[in-house]
């Protein structure tokens, strides 16, 4: 574990309330990961691609994506990130957010998303969704080992 | 404005036909009026013509008598000069002809008196002047012709000649007099006919122009109104149209604003919620403090410390939390009503008995504990709509039914009927729980109203709900129901469900 490359988590969410609240879920379910927090989808986009330490050119990432931003659609940035050919193609993306309406997590399933997880108002089980995605990241973490 | 304008076309029309019908009727009575005058100037004329013809025949009878006399007078004469029995005969036969002649003028005047008299004088005159004439023939027939030559001398037969020719003339006179009379009386009759004829022909004249505007003028407004109805009609196919696309516009506006409004208020609240978890944690470590200072240091335990830690805090953490997930639920509803309302109807044929069953199998468990008599005492009426909005509105009256019955009822029943008119199918789900205020009859479709004793859960959406889904069906639901005497829930819904009938609410 000590010599791979770290996943870095990279979260796109507009409200401040709720990034924090994910940050500190994800820390309190021991992941140290690197997080790096955007609150608009052109910065965010920006730092995927272009970002010498973004994700396109440097090391694997973790994408935490809320679908209601101010300047684009969640939906939109995740096409993008899941079309054919893509150099971010593979990368993880879990889907957080207040819609648990059906065709619209359908419709994020079919654009690609890995995990789809509802904001829930009932703290404990958003408490239990954020340890559930600790465990995913140390799934992917796992095909990175051999690479060393 | 329109309302008040036919109003006033009404009442103008009405005083109009009553003048319309009063005046033709008063144009046929003179027609009538003046077809009786005509046939009475018409009998009037026929009776002076005969008058005029009796003049005539008076006359003729005159002239008659006048030629008789002077043929008598020339026979006796001719027989005086030539004592020839042919010229005798001819005074035979005028004389003895004179007395019927005179006869007939007397009969045929008989109405007059003065013409009586003047037969009278005249038969005096002609009786003697035939006794001079009698008196000469039979002196000639005796053979004395110088006696009888010689009566010629004497002026006697001569004056009675002359006086029976002036009383003939006078006699005449009369005639033509009242020949005169008469013929004017004929002339006036006359006139007054071609009078009648001719107003009969100008009454005829107006009555018939008056009936042809009459008509023209009718015919010309029935055309009118026919096409201001036609366009009035298209009118309002057409504002209808506009009025169903600004109510669907309206209505996609509403549910696009509840839904984002939903997921909008939802966000803040993830916060409200996480940060209070976050807070409730912290005064859990807090309060371990306490206890641990309590017990290492009690010097320093600080009584109004203590007491915000271990009770102020959780209390207020306690409502923070209550509240959000209150509004959680609020804002659920509101969610799942604009959802409902942009769910595609899918319309098929639904066997109501089934559908009702199914219900009652549902809520078995509800209605063996509160000993309900769930019944549906007929076949219920077949409808073609959505099954998922029938199930709900059904499955959401008959569950208040079962909430709503109080627990000491003995005989709780619920009863659904249901019968078809015309294109609307009429159900009833009646109950005999604790009835509804009729001062909330309406308030209870309200959205988060609730009416009566507050001792159910519920937040007051199921009823909202259950309304909108009707509307969405085209179908209308009410209530009747009295305190105590539980409640009948009446829908009335198309037995088969039109696109354009249903509103989306």
């Amino acid at each position: 574990m000590n010599n791979h490359q770290p996943v870095s988590i990279v979260m796109i969410e507009d409200d401040e309330g709720h990034a924090r609240l994910i940050e500190k879920n994800i820390r309190r379910a021991g992941i140290s990961n690197d997080i790096h927090h955007f609150t608009d989808g052109t910065s965010a986009l920006a730092y995927l691609y272009d970002a010498p330490d973004g994700p396109a050119h440097a090391g694997p990432a973790l994408i935490l994506l809320d679908l209601n931003l101010p300047d684009m659609s969640g939906t939109d940035i995740l096409g993008r990130i899941k079309a054919e050919g893509n150099p971010l193609k593979r990368t993880p993306v879990v889907v957080l957010t207040t819609t648990d309406d059906k065709l619209e997590i359908q419709r994020c399933y079919d654009l690609g998303c890995n995990v789809y997880i509802t904001k829930p108002v009932n703290y404990e089980s958003f408490a239990d969704a954020i340890r559930q995605l600790g465990l995913f990241l140390s799934v992917i973490q796992v095909p990175d080992l051999p690479e060393v | 404005m329109v309302r008040l304008s036919l109003q006033n076309i009404a009442v103008s029309e009405g005083w109009f036909n009553r003048l319309v019908v009063g005046a033709v009727a008063l144009g046929f009575f003179a027609l009538l009026v003046v077809g009786v005058a005509a046939f009475q100037s018409v009998r009037d004329n026929q009776f002076h013509a005969q008058w005029v013809s009796h003049t005539f025949e008076v006359e003729r009878a005159i002239a008659n008598f006048d030629a008789l006399m002077e043929r008598a007078e020339t026979g006796r004469r001719g027989y005086l000069l030539s004592g020839e029995a042919n010229t005798a005969r001819t005074y035979n036969e005028a004389s003895a002809q004179l007395g019927s002649a005179l006869g007939r003028l007397k009969e045929l005047t008989r109405d007059n008196i003065r013409q009586q008299a003047n037969i009278a004088a005249l038969t005096a005159l002609a009786r003697r002047d035939f006794a001079f004439m009698d008196q000469s023939v039979r002196q000639v027939r005796a053979g004395h012709r110088d006696q009888a030559v010689k009566s010629f001398q004497v002026s006697v037969p001569l004056q009675l000649m002359r006086q029976i020719r002036s009383r003939l003339s006078a006699m005449r006179a009369e005639e033509s007099r009242l020949l005169e009379i008469r013929n004017q009386a004929q002339r006036q009759t006359l006139r007054i006919f071609y009078a009648t004829i001719v107003a009969a022909g100008i009454i005829l004249i107006l009555v018939g122009s008056g009936s042809i505007w009459v008509i023209l003028r009718y015919t010309r407004d029935l055309t009118r109104s026919r096409d201001e109805l036609r366009s009035l009609n298209a009118d309002l196919e057409g504002a209808v149209r506009e009025r169903t696309t600004d109510l669907q516009r309206a209505n996609d506006e509403i549910q696009r604003f509840a839904y984002i409004v939903s997921h909008d208020l939802r966000s803040p609240l993830v916060n409200v919620m996480g940060f209070t978890a976050e807070l409730e944690s912290a005064t859990k470590r807090l309060a371990a403090m306490m206890d641990r200072i309590e017990e290492q240091a009690p010097e320093l335990a600080d009584k109004d410390a203590q007491l915000a830690a271990r009770e102020d805090l959780p209390e207020a953490i306690g409502f923070i939390r209550t509240s959000t997930q209150k509004m959680d639920r609020l804002i659920n509803a509101i969610l799942r009503l604009s959802r409902e309302g942009r769910r595609p109807i899918t319309p098929e044929r639904l066997d109501m008995n089934a559908v009702v069953q199914n219900i009652g199998d549902t809520h078995h468990h509800q209605l063996a504990d509160k000993d309900i008599d769930f019944s549906v005492p007929s076949q219920l009426p077949a409808v073609t709509t959505d099954r998922l909005a029938i199930e709900q509105i059904f499955g959401n009256i008959v569950e208040n039914a079962i909430k709503y019955m109080p627990p000491d009822r003995n005989g709780g029943r619920i009863e659904i009927r249901g019968r078809v008119d015309g294109s609307r199918a009429l159900y009833e789900i009646a109950d005999n729980g604790r009835g509804i205020d009729p001062k909330d009859h309406e308030r209870i479709f309200e959205l988060f109203r609730r009416s009566g004793a507050q001792d159910q859960p519920g937040e007051g959406i199921g009823l909202a709900h259950t309304r909108a889904l009707a509307y969405r069906l085209g179908a209308t639901i009410s209530v009747e129901s009295e305190l105590g005497r539980g409640a009948t829930f009446r829908i009335n819904l198309p037995v088969a469900f039109a696109a354009d009938q249903g509103a989306t609410t």
